[in-house]
């Protein structure tokens, strides 16, 4: 329970200090915010704002203010209230539009770290257990590819191959799962390699432990002692790297979103900063770091699961 | 007939262009209901007999010669078969028994595995298991059963382990360095252990150690290994008393309560072996012949020693 508490002051304390970061790194991205504001509002009249309608604007959204007061603003609302804004462009409160893009992006996000996992896992194993024969070095090969390819660039190859050349899908769309296919293959690549090199190193060396010597040696066939001595064991670092990879998908979603125009909170992100709609911006970040705190917070519990070495207090 | 016969048995191990011999051509016979104990300083090739018996050596290992156990040729068994031996016919007690067992498997489960593909009641096992526990001074083993490994002292892991190898009442029980690691007060435990496990079992023993007081204690007869194959093999209290090959005098000679007298030089490199004798240069009594010829095993006064001057010791 302690733990529980301290843990949850470290998961605010990162979050403010994102926040905070990205308040005042959008604020140092030259153009006034006011000016953009107006351009997006009064399109195809862009010519004709006035100084007046400037101040209009600065005055409704405390943009004359010092940036300290208004990220002391910001903080204020949202922790008092809840609220933490209302977009510039679409003029609606942040909170609500995030909970309109959260599905597309958790179900983009959760499909590709299933896949990661599922497929990262049992490729690793196998890998290990073929260890030096000729399908454990083309999967290597396979995967160091995998880890070296930028997904935007796996993303347009698997356009060009899936949808345009054998029109097997549609380039892009959102609703089905055959949607999903491309966008989660091309954004969950890196990190079925990335997991799937950490599961092969690690079941390798659990393998050579003295314990599994000695399941061999109580007459064990070699199954069981895969699933329950070596596996187990094997699955800690494993977990770890699960966990950051997290962190790939959400940067990677920012991107691959975009390329897919899946409705998702990273393509809202990217829309956002170019209109420098600063309160969708910290939202679309809040939201991004909250999810990979939580799933980070999941593994280390999950630790005390596999290993009853682990304790928190 | 001897329960287990070694003829022969070479084992080396591949490292680059060369191969490291670690044992060669060694053969001795175990008769039922004896405790036969190989000593030797460490990388004298004893542990690798013992996980040679059980094929538990990994992969690269190169293995020749013969292991006959009740008439079987133990090289020459099908996977299968190889697993209803191991456990149940040949147990081993590994060495290091905090590395023996799974940090992330409850006791109980690792006692009760021993009983898994054996048709026989897991339940029926257990029982007699615990009762086993209570014998080999395991005091609460119901409760022993829930805790994790780490949650016992070493004492109480190496009994552990004694009693998962000895559930089964194989009719061979291979001990590889039963007190290695242990402080005084657990070494004395283990040769009550030791002895307490001859008694009421009266089963044949592998004994593999370098404690010379166990080995004394327990062993009916002692074959001394070095560099890899057996110098001097005899009844136990020959064998310690009035050792004849200049190597066991030597190893005697060093222990604390004879005087601490060390061996002065090392045991030859195992990847090019010298061509004479091969504790030729650290032999206080050698003469021309020993560098130059190898000599062969040759029966003396009951026992057999390697040696060219066996009959001058």
């Amino acid at each position: 329970m302690k733990y529980l508490i301290k843990r949850a002051g470290f998961m605010a304390f990162t979050v403010f200090a994102v926040c905070a970061l990205t308040f005042f790194l959008m604020n140092v991205i030259p153009g006034g915010t006011a000016e953009l504001i107006l351009k997006h509002t009064l399109i195809g009249l862009e010519e004709s704002a006035t100084e007046e309608q400037l101040s209009q604007i600065s005055s409704r959204y405390n943009l004359d203010d010092p940036l300290y007061l208004q990220f002391y603003w910001w903080v204020k609302e949202a922790v008092l209230r809840g609220d933490i804004g209302t977009s510039y462009i679409y003029n609606k409160p942040v909170l609500y539009l995030l909970t309109l893009r959260l599905p597309a992006t958790v179900q983009l996000a959760g499909a590709s770290m299933a896949i990661a996992t599922l497929a990262g896992v049992s490729l690793g194993i196998y890998s290990a257990l073929q260890e030096n024969r000729i399908s454990d070095h083309i999967l290597r090969i396979v995967t160091l590819f995998g880890v070296s390819m930028p997904g935007f660039w796996i993303a347009l190859i698997l356009i060009i191959i899936f949808s345009l050349k054998l029109k097997l899908v549609q380039v892009s769309g959102y609703g089905n799962l055959e949607n999903l296919i491309l966008p989660a293959a091309a954004l969950s690549l890196h990190s079925v390699a990335a997991v799937m090199r950490v599961t092969r190193t690690s079941m390798l060396e659990t393998l050579g432990q003295e314990y599994i010597r000695f399941a061999k040696a109580k007459g064990l066939p070699v199954w069981k002692i895969i699933s329950r001595h070596a596996l187990k064991n094997a699955m800690l670092p494993v977990v770890t790297v699960i966990g950051f990879q997290m962190g790939n998908l959400l940067g990677g979603a920012v991107v691959i979103e975009k390329i897919f125009a899946w409705p998702g909170i990273g393509s809202l992100l990217v829309d956002s900063i170019s209109a420098r709609d600063l309160p969708m911006v910290q939202g679309c970040v809040l939201a991004i770091v909250t999810m990979f705190l939580l799933v980070n917070f999941i593994v280390d519990i999950l630790y005390t699961h596999l290993d009853p070495r682990i304790r928190y207090g | 007939m001897s329960l287990l016969e070694i003829r022969g048995l070479s084992v080396e191990f591949p490292a680059g262009e060369n191969a490291v011999k670690a044992v060669s051509n060694v053969s001795f016979e175990v008769e039922e209901g004896e405790t036969f104990g190989l000593i030797g300083e460490s990388g004298s090739g004893k542990s690798v007999i013992g996980l040679a018996l059980l094929r538990l050596l990994p992969e690269s290992a190169v293995i020749s010669g013969e292991v006959i156990f009740q008439g079987q040729n133990l090289f020459s068994l099908k996977p299968s078969e190889l697993r209803n031996i191991r456990g149940k016919k040949i147990s081993l007690m590994p060495q290091n028994p905090a590395g023996a067992l799974n940090p992330v498997l409850k006791n109980g489960l690792q006692i009760e595995e021993v009983f898994e593909e054996r048709r026989v009641d897991k339940k029926e096992g257990m029982k007699r298991s615990l009762k086993l526990m209570k014998k080999l001074f395991l005091t609460d083993p119901e409760k022993l059963c829930t805790l994790y490994p780490h949650q016992l002292s070493g004492g109480m892991r190496q009994r552990l382990i004694a009693c998962m190898s000895l559930s089964f009442e194989p009719e061979l029980l291979i001990a590889d360095e039963p007190t290695k690691g242990l402080d005084p007060e657990a070494k004395a435990g283990a040769v009550d252990l030791f002895t307490k496990i001859k008694k009421e079992y009266g089963k044949t023993m592998l004994l593999i150690t370098h404690d010379l007081d166990l080995a004394l204690e327990v062993c009916d007869r002692i074959a001394v290994m070095y560099a890899g194959e057996i110098v001097e093999l005899n009844e136990a209290s020959k064998v310690l008393n009035t050792p004849v090959h200049p190597y066991t005098k030597g190893l005697i000679s060093a222990q604390p309560r004879n005087g601490l007298v060390p061996l002065r030089g090392q045991s030859p490199s195992r990847i090019k072996l010298p061509e004479g004798c091969f504790f030729n240069e650290r032999c206080r009594c050698s003469g021309i012949e020993c560098s130059k010829k190898h000599p062969e095993i040759k029966k003396h006064k009951g026992g057999w020693v390697r040696c060219h001057f066996q009959s001058l010791q």
